[in-house]
């Protein structure tokens, strides 16, 4: 709050108070560090299929696991293949992630697994990563998509 | 009451005690003020917001559809009654609009997915399929993963509540 004082030679100057400004600039740059951190945490920036009339929805799947499934090559995306990871992590090959998944699954019977696959990959990708996740006995499947707010 | 006697100094005293005044004037202890300068720390946390502000990304919004395993050479992982709805999706070009969409025994070809959901309901109202007819997606290999998400979609949006991927 500004106030004003007079000083010996009768003139007024402005006094700022600027505690509560620093205040508020901590309390915003706390919020949009924390947030920053939360939205990366396991969903990597993937290009999802946006369907039109997206019958998509938000929901919080416990014990969940996310595979994301990247094109290989920026340039031809659809035919150069694809790279499997869980989460963040590194990208693994298809036979190394089943047995991830598998000794995943025997230690929480109730995983569910969450595809993230990139909408220009090819059929055959995605379809490989879900055999092999058929193999292991992995029958509920999700596939994320784009909802109708997220287009 | 008591006299009041002036008592008189000499020149000599005077100038003593003006010394003495002077000089606890000059070692009169100095109270320091802390002064803290404000202006970096506003600074650098102005230049901390807005590196912060300019590096986040905010996550788009995403949700989950839901599906079963597709059955692979033959083997089949999902009984299937006598007359399932089966959706073919077929690439037929390198664009992202070059696919084809049949139904088999269907006499019909949506050009959209749109329109595909339509096709859908249609054939739900006929004798003999409801709702819970299942609902077999076969795509090509090469078809886009967006176009096959869009054909998931598209049996969602004409309520089928049996949907499962097929192979070749």
């Amino acid at each position: 709050m500004r106030t004003l004082r007079h000083d010996r030679h009768g003139g007024s100057s402005l006094d700022f108070n600027a505690t509560p400004l620093i205040d508020v600039i901590f309390t915003l740059t706390i919020f949009v560090m924390l947030v920053s951190t939360f939205s990366s945490m396991e969903n990597m920036p993937v290009d999802l299929p946006s369907p039109e009339g997206s019958q998509a929805k938000e929901h919080d799947v416990p014990d969940r696991v996310v595979i994301n499934c990247l094109p290989v090559s920026q340039l031809s995306k659809r035919t150069g293949g694809a790279r499997y990871s869980i989460g963040p992590n590194a990208p693994e090959a298809l036979d190394v992630l089943g047995d991830r998944l598998a000794a995943m699954k025997e230690q929480n019977a109730a995983m569910q697994v969450v595809i993230r696959a990139d909408k220009h990959l090819a059929y055959s990708d995605v379809r490989a990563l879900m055999n092999v996740l058929a193999e292991r006995q992995i029958a509920v499947l999700n596939v994320a998509a784009r909802t109708r707010d997220g287009e | 009451m008591r006299a009041h006697t002036a008592r008189r100094f000499t020149t000599e005293q005077l100038a003593q005690g003006v010394q003495r005044i002077r000089h606890r004037r000059k070692h009169k202890p100095h109270r320091s003020a802390i002064r803290l300068n404000i202006a970096p720390m506003i600074d650098m946390t102005f230049l901390l917001l807005v590196f912060f502000l300019v590096t986040t990304r905010f996550a788009r919004s995403e949700g989950m559809l839901s599906s079963k395993m597709p059955q692979d050479r033959g083997q089949v992982g999902v009984p299937l009654p006598i007359s399932p709805i089966v959706v073919r999706i077929k690439q037929v070009g390198e664009g992202v609009d070059d696919f084809a969409i049949t139904l088999d025994n269907v006499d019909a070809f949506p050009a959209t997915f749109t329109q595909l959901a339509q096709v859908l309901s249609e054939i739900q109202s006929r004798p003999g399929f409801d709702k819970e007819t299942p609902v077999v997606i076969i795509p090509d290999e090469d078809v886009w993963w967006d176009h096959v998400v869009n054909a998931w979609n598209a049996a969602l949006r004409a309520e089928c509540r049996n949907i499962a991927f097929g192979a070749e």
